[in-house]
């Protein structure tokens, strides 16, 4: 009886301590790198630039497309939006940068007048989005 | 002695069954959630508008952009493959000298990073923009 008890449990428990060990370790790595980056909800053309770089802590994406819409968080949004909307996304993440995807054939006095919004907004971190020329 | 282990077991196993679910449900969650992606870009500077920034003129390598793409260097009008060059040897003669590019409301974006980029790459550490009076 008692030799039928202590087989049994060694059958049922299978350590799981290991498993937790690498549960946790993803999870504190995920945790630490995520960062919720809004989409804009439209894919400009992005010029392309020889000394772009990965921009760390762009978490807020702001549009342009070719006519001069401005884009934000998968909607349309206008010129006078811009500032508060930029002012709530720095309140959910107070590190971050903002980055400019405008369209090549945007006019650059839609991309100043939008810099000069997001730099109300409290943000002086701006990005203009560019493709990596040459190499990719 | 069968007692003593019974006990024993009881003490030392705490049931982490729904701390594992919360767990898994928080990686799961994250795993969800994460975007890698990060943007490429370029930096830009744009003066602010208080006039205290205002550069002597000597200091300043103007690059002026018109509504139809015209890059003009210095009042010299360039192509956007010579800019890079042009600025190099602006730099040459004033090496503490900061680009500054004036930009038409109606020119691309694309010229703008384009003619951004070519300055930073003749060396230029600072670039800022500026935007034509209307």
């Amino acid at each position: 009886m008692a030799r039928r008890h202590a087989a049994q449990q060694e059958e049922t428990e299978i350590n799981i301590t290991p498993m937790l060990d690498i549960v946790f370790i993803m999870l504190i790595f995920f945790i630490v790198t995520t960062s919720f980056i809004k989409e804009t909800g439209i894919d400009p053309n992005r010029p392309e630039a020889e000394t772009a770089y990965k921009q760390e802590r762009g978490n807020i994406l702001i549009a342009i497309n070719s006519v001069g819409d401005i884009w934000m968080n998968k909607r349309k949004v206008e010129l006078a939006q811009v500032r508060q909307m930029v002012e709530q996304a720095k309140n959910e993440s107070p590190e971050s940068s903002v980055v400019i995807i405008a369209d090549e054939k945007a006019a650059t006095g839609v991309l100043i007048d939008l810099m000069d919004q997001i730099r109300m907004g409290g943000v002086s971190n701006i990005a203009v989005a560019a493709e990596q020329a040459g190499g990719g | 002695m069968r007692r003593r282990i019974a006990t024993h077991g009881e003490e030392a196993e705490i049931n982490i069954t729904p701390m594992l679910d919360i767990v898994f449900i928080m990686l799961i969650f994250f795993i969800v959630t994460t975007s890698f992606v990060k943007e490429v870009g370029i930096d830009v500077n744009r003066p602010s508008n208080a006039p205290v920034t205002e550069q002597k003129i000597s200091e300043v390598i103007a690059i002026r952009i018109d509504e139809t793409g015209i890059i003009s260097v210095q009042n010299r009008e360039v192509d956007i493959r010579a800019v890079r060059a042009n600025i190099e040897s602006e730099l040459a003669t004033k090496p503490e000298a900061s680009v500054v590019v004036i930009s038409d409301r109606d020119a691309d974006a694309g010229l703008l990073v384009r003619v951004i980029d070519q300055a930073r790459v003749a060396g230029a550490e600072k670039v800022s923009l500026a935007a034509m009076a209307r």
